[in-house]
């Protein structure tokens, strides 16, 4: 599967799954799922809608519990959610501000979490991101467009090593998109790892040369549940 | 301990963008409290005698009212999520969030709680017990009641849920609180009381927390 196996040699792997499996309702969606991420990869994952994109990236935040199978950080499974939780970090669907406060306060409070404020970081990462005019309009008063951009300012603020991005495409603009791919090469090249959910290729960009695929469908199990069965009997669909 | 004093100067911002909430609870207690006078026989004894049970069964309504938003904005709005993943703890974030959503609540109904004995024609001895035993009591009610709050953050209509699962646990601490009123009324030591809330207030404030945040924690994932 990886395009480039001999790059991802050379460097340690940062992530695993082992044989993680994962359960909407009757559905399982994805079972016995490996995956490796290494320093300076992309992992992109492909997969139709309902597929299970967005719960493989919520399993591996620890915001979903897998059915089965186990996430190691190192090789090593011990500490896991402490580690893990120091080196990663998720932009998903919300964006997770605050709509009463300003693009810098949003900031400035994910920052001082970390226990290191620095404003001239905060205005660096706003610059990077072409929104250094909204620092200080409240969130609320944001284009959606300019809410996704701030959600991804928060990657710039602390050196995590892991970012894991639920489409992050979407809702942006060309320019805005570049500017997204070129901060993920960064950050690859700084020996990051990136596992991002996309739902088209990522051919044409800049990621490609760091991108390895992972198809989530060739993990679906063959055996059908009985209830779709029943309902494509119904349908007079062949399986 | 950072966490805790960040999470709490977060939400204080907040409340004061967003005044509207920070007022409703406190216009909620002062109706509720307000609709006795009105609808009872004019007998001045009557209204003192059920004055401090009024208002604090008042205070347990308004406090009730103002758990079902505890959560939410921040559910919705994905900061929930976010502090979920983080590694700092959740239990302490969590305490800063509910410490600042007290002081908007109970502490102020405790703080108003003198002018509306006056209606009672409650006696200036006993707004003393009241205002302490509100003030010993409300944090427990916050406490406690965001557990429900935090157990209920995934579901559309939570509210009557969260009153369902609460009230029954705010039994003890109305029986202590309404019950310091009736004993300093017939002149009778109140100090048990006093140590009995306080304890209440104690175990919910080392138990709540964590608590809370495993709630979290299984209503998300």
């Amino acid at each position: 599967m990886p395009n480039d196996a001999s790059k991802t040699m050379q460097h340690q792997h940062l992530l695993n799954t082992r044989e993680l499996s994962c359960v909407r309702g009757e559905n399982t969606l994805f079972e016995k799922l490996n995956m490796d991420v290494s320093e300076g990869q992309c992992v992109h994952i492909v997969g139709e809608n309902g597929s299970g994109k967005t719960s493989l990236l919520r399993i591996l935040c620890g915001l979903n519990k897998p059915e089965n199978g186990q996430i190691l950080w190192c090789d090593d499974s011990i500490n896991l959610s402490d580690q893990l939780a120091k080196e990663l970090i998720y932009v998903g669907h919300k964006d997770g501000l605050k709509n009463e406060l300003t693009a810098i306060e949003n900031l400035a409070f994910q920052q001082r979490l970390e226990c290191h404020y620095d404003e001239d970081l905060l205005d660096d990462a706003l610059a990077k991101l072409k929104i250094l005019h909204c620092a200080d309009l409240a969130a609320q008063a944001l284009s959606f467009g300019q809410r996704r951009r701030l959600a991804f300012a928060r990657l710039l603020l602390s050196p995590k090593k892991i970012w894991v991005l639920d489409e992050p495409f979407t809702g942006i603009d060309v320019s805005g998109r570049t500017l997204i791919e070129q901060l993920c090469v960064e950050h690859l090249k700084r020996k990051g790892a990136i596992v991002l959910s996309h739902h088209q290729s990522l051919q044409a960009s800049p990621l490609n040369h760091f991108t390895t695929e992972l198809l989530i469908e060739s993990f679906r199990p063959q055996k059908e549940s009985e209830q779709t069965k029943a309902r494509k009997e119904i349908l007079g669909v062949g399986s | 301990m950072n966490t805790l004093i960040l999470y709490f100067q977060r939400e204080w911002q907040l409340m004061f963008r967003n005044t509207g909430t920070l007022i409703q609870p406190l216009v909620f207690f002062t109706i509720i409290a307000l609709l006795f006078p009105f609808s009872l026989p004019a007998e001045a004894d009557l209204l003192q005698r059920i004055g401090g049970g009024v208002i604090w069964v008042a205070a347990v309504l308004a406090t009730l009212l103002s758990l079902e938003s505890m959560f939410k904005a921040d559910y919705e709005d994905g900061t929930l999520e976010q502090s979920i993943i983080h590694h700092r703890s959740l239990a302490l974030a969590m305490l800063g969030k509910v410490m600042a959503h007290w002081t908007a609540t109970g502490l102020i109904l405790s703080l108003f709680s003198p002018i509306l004995s006056l209606t009672f024609n409650i006696p200036s001895e006993q707004i003393w017990v009241l205002f302490v035993g509100l003030l010993l009591g409300t944090p427990s009610l916050t406490l406690v009641g965001a557990i429900g709050a935090a157990l209920t953050v995934t579901l559309r209509r939570g509210g009557v849920l969260i009153a369902i699962i609460i009230l029954p646990l705010y039994i003890p601490i109305l029986i202590f609180g309404a019950g310091m009123l009736t004993q300093s009324a017939q002149g009778l030591e109140i100090i048990s009381q006093v140590y009995t809330l306080s304890a209440i207030f104690v175990l919910s404030l080392t138990l709540a927390p964590f608590a809370i945040a495993g709630s979290l924690r299984a209503t998300i994932t």
